[in-house]
C-alpha cells in the first residue's frame, strides 16, 4: 500500500498529505496499526505542529486501546480550539468504544446543546438511544433528522419503526403515515416499509376491536401493500412466496 | 461649438495605458497584502451557538409538515417560549451589532486595516495622478454631455471653451478606479479586498437593525405562523 503511494503519487504533491490521512484513517478501520504509524509519523514529519495530525495521533491510541492517553490527547486538544467538532464526536466515539453507552449520551447531548445543527451527531444519538430501548428519546433524534432532511426515506423509515415499537394507537397510527411517506419517497421499492404498513394495520384492527374503527382507507392500503409484497416476492425469492403467504394469514391480512 | 481636437498619441501611451497599469498592479498588490494581514477569526461560543439554533429553527420551519403535530408544538415552545426560549432575547439584551463592532477589539481592528488599506492607496494614486496628469486633455468620452460636467471632468484644463467630451486624466482616473473591479474579480477571484464601493455602500448603510435579534425575530415570527 505505501509503495504504491510513494511511486505514483508523487507528483501531486498537494493530494499526497491528504492520501496519507485517509489511508491512516482506513489503516485503523482495518486495525493494521503499523500502516497507520507509518502514515502518521510521515505526516508528523512534514506538519509538526498541526492540529489535524495530533488529531490522527489521537485517534492511534484510540485504535491501540490506550483509553486513557487518548482521553488526554482528545481534552488538551480541544482546550486549543473548543469549537473543534471533530474532537468533539471522536471523544463520543472513545466513549462508546469503552462500552459507556450513557457516558457517551451525555457528551452528545452536551454537544449536541451547541452544535445542533449537526445531523451526525442526531442520528448516532438515535442510534444509541435505540440500543439501550430508550425509544421516546430515539423518536425525539429521528424527528430532529427528518426535519433537517426530509427527503431522506432512511430516517422515515427509522421514526416508522420507533413508533412501532413504542405502540399504542396513536403511535401505530403515525407509524403508517410514516412507512407511507418511505414508499413514496423510495418509489414503492422498500420492502421494510410495505412489511411494515401491513404490520400497522394488523395491529390496529387488533387494539380497535372494542372501538369504533376509523379504517378510511386501511383496507386498501393494507391490500395494496399486501399485493405489492407478494409482487416482489415472485420476482427476487419466489421459493419464500409460501411463507409469506402464511405470514399473511396469520396476521389476517386481506389480500 | 463641436471641433474636433485631434489627440497626441503619446497620450494614450504614457497616459492612459500606464494609469491603468498602475492602478491594476496595485490592486492587485492590496490583495496580497490585505490577505497577509488577515487575523483569524476566533469563533465566540455564543456566536456559534446563535448560528446553529438560527439553523434548527429554519429546518423546524421547513419541514414543520412533515413532523407530528404535537412535536412540532413542542419543539416550537422550547424555541419562542417567552421566558426562556432559545431565540427569545430579552429586551435590553439584544446587542447592536453596531456597539459590538465597536467595542470588540479584534473586529475594530480588521475594521480599521481595511479602511486604511482602502484610503491610502488611492489617495497615493489621485496625488500622483494630479501632479504628473494635469494641465492637458487625456481623453475624449464618446457620447456628449452637458456644460454641468464641465467642473467635475476638466479640472485641470483651464479653457472654457474646450467641448465637455474633453476630459482630463483626473475622471480616467476614477473611470479606472469604478470600473476595474469588474477585472479584479476576474483575475482575483470573488472575494477581493477591491470591493471598494461596496464597502463605501456598506459604510453608509450602517444605520440598520441589529441583524442578530433581527435574525431572531424573523424566526420566531415565522414559527408562529
Amino acid at each position: 500500500m505505501e509503495l504504491g503511494l510513494s511511486k505514483n503519487y508523487s507528483d501531486c504533491n498537494l493530494v499526497e498529505w491528504t492520501l496519507y490521512e485517509q489511508v491512516a484513517v482506513a489503516a485503523m478501520d482495518c486495525q493494521s496499526l503499523d500502516v497507520a504509524k507509518d502514515c502518521v509519523n510521515v505526516l508528523q514529519k512534514k506538519f509538526p505542529e498541526s492540529k489535524r495530525v495530533g488529531r490522527l495521533e489521537a485517534m492511534l491510541l484510540e485504535a491501540k486501546g490506550s483509553w486513557g492517553e487518548a482521553e488526554k490527547a482528545y481534552s488538551s486538544l480541544l482546550e486549543d480550539n473548543p469549537f473543534d467538532q471533530v474532537v468533539h464526536k471522536r471523544r463520543v466515539a472513545l466513549v462508546k468504544a469503552q462500552g459507556n453507552l450513557s457516558g457517551a449520551i451525555d457528551l452528545l447531548n452536551k454537544y449536541l446543546e451547541t452544535f445542533m445543527a449537526d445531523h451526525d451527531a442526531w442520528r448516532e444519538l438515535a442510534e444509541i438511544y435505540i440500543s439501550l430501548q430508550m425509544y421516546k428519546q430515539a423518536a425525539f433524534c429521528y424527528e430532529e433528522l427528518i426535519l433537517s432532511q426530509p427527503t431522506v426515506p432512511l430516517y422515515h423509515l427509522a421514526y416508522a419503526d420507533v413508533l412501532y415499537t413504542l405502540g399504542g394507537i396513536e403511535n401505530l397510527l403515525t407509524a403508517k403515515k410514516y412507512y407511507s411517506i418511505t414508499i413514496d419517497l423510495t418509489g414503492g421499492k422498500n420492502t421494510r416499509a410495505l412489511f411494515g404498513i401491513c404490520l400497522c394495520t394488523s395491529a390496529i384492527t387488533q387494539l380497535s376491536k372494542g372501538r369504533n374503527k376509523e379504517d378510511k382507507d386501511s383496507p386498501d392500503l393494507q391490500s395494496l401493500a399486501s399485493a405489492a409484497l407478494e409482487k416482489e416476492y415472485k420476482r427476487r425469492a419466489s421459493d419464500k412466496l409460501s411463507a409469506l403467504t402464511l405470514a399473511f394469514k396469520t396476521l389476517k391480512v386481506s389480500s | 461649438m463641436a471641433e474636433d481636437l485631434v489627440l497626441d498619441t503619446a497620450i494614450r501611451d504614457w497616459v492612459l495605458i500606464p494609469l491603468t497599469v498602475v492602478m491594476i498592479l496595485i490592486g492587485i498588490l492590496r490583495y496580497f497584502v490585505s490577505k497577509l494581514m488577515q487575523s483569524q477569526p476566533t469563533p465566540d461560543a455564543k456566536v456559534v451557538k446563535e448560528g446553529q439554533v438560527v439553523v434548527r429553527a429554519r429546518n423546524l420551519r421547513a419541514g414543520a409538515n412533515f413532523i407530528p403535530a404535537k412535536s412540532f408544538r413542542a419543539r416550537r415552545a422550547y424555541f419562542s417560549n417567552e421566558e426562556n426560549g432559545l431565540l427569545h432575547v430579552p429586551k435590553g439584551q439584544g446587542q447592536n451589532p453596531q456597539a459590538q463592532m465597536f467595542s470588540d477589539p479584534n473586529m475594530a481592528m480588521d475594521m480599521m486595516k481595511k479602511n486604511l488599506s482602502m484610503i491610502i492607496p488611492q489617495t497615493l494614486t489621485f496625488a500622483w495622478v494630479n501632479f504628473f496628469f494635469s494641465g492637458f486633455v487625456a481623453a475624449k468620452i464618446p457620447f456628449p454631455l452637458t456644460q454641468r460636467f464641465r467642473s467635475m471632468l476638466q479640472n485641470g484644463i483651464d479653457l472654457s471653451t474646450v467641448d465637455v467630451s474633453y476630459v482630463s486624466s483626473r475622471s480616467w482616473y476614477f473611470l479606472n478606479l469604478f470600473g476595474l473591479r469588474g477585472l479584479f474579480s476576474l483575475i482575483l477571484g470573488e472575494e477581493n479586498a477591491m470591493d471598494d464601493t461596496q464597502r463605501m455602500m456598506q459604510m453608509g448603510g450602517f444605520g440598520f437593525d441589529p441583524t442578530k435579534s433581527d435574525c431572531y425575530c424573523v424566526q420566531r415570527i415565522a414559527l408562529v405562523y
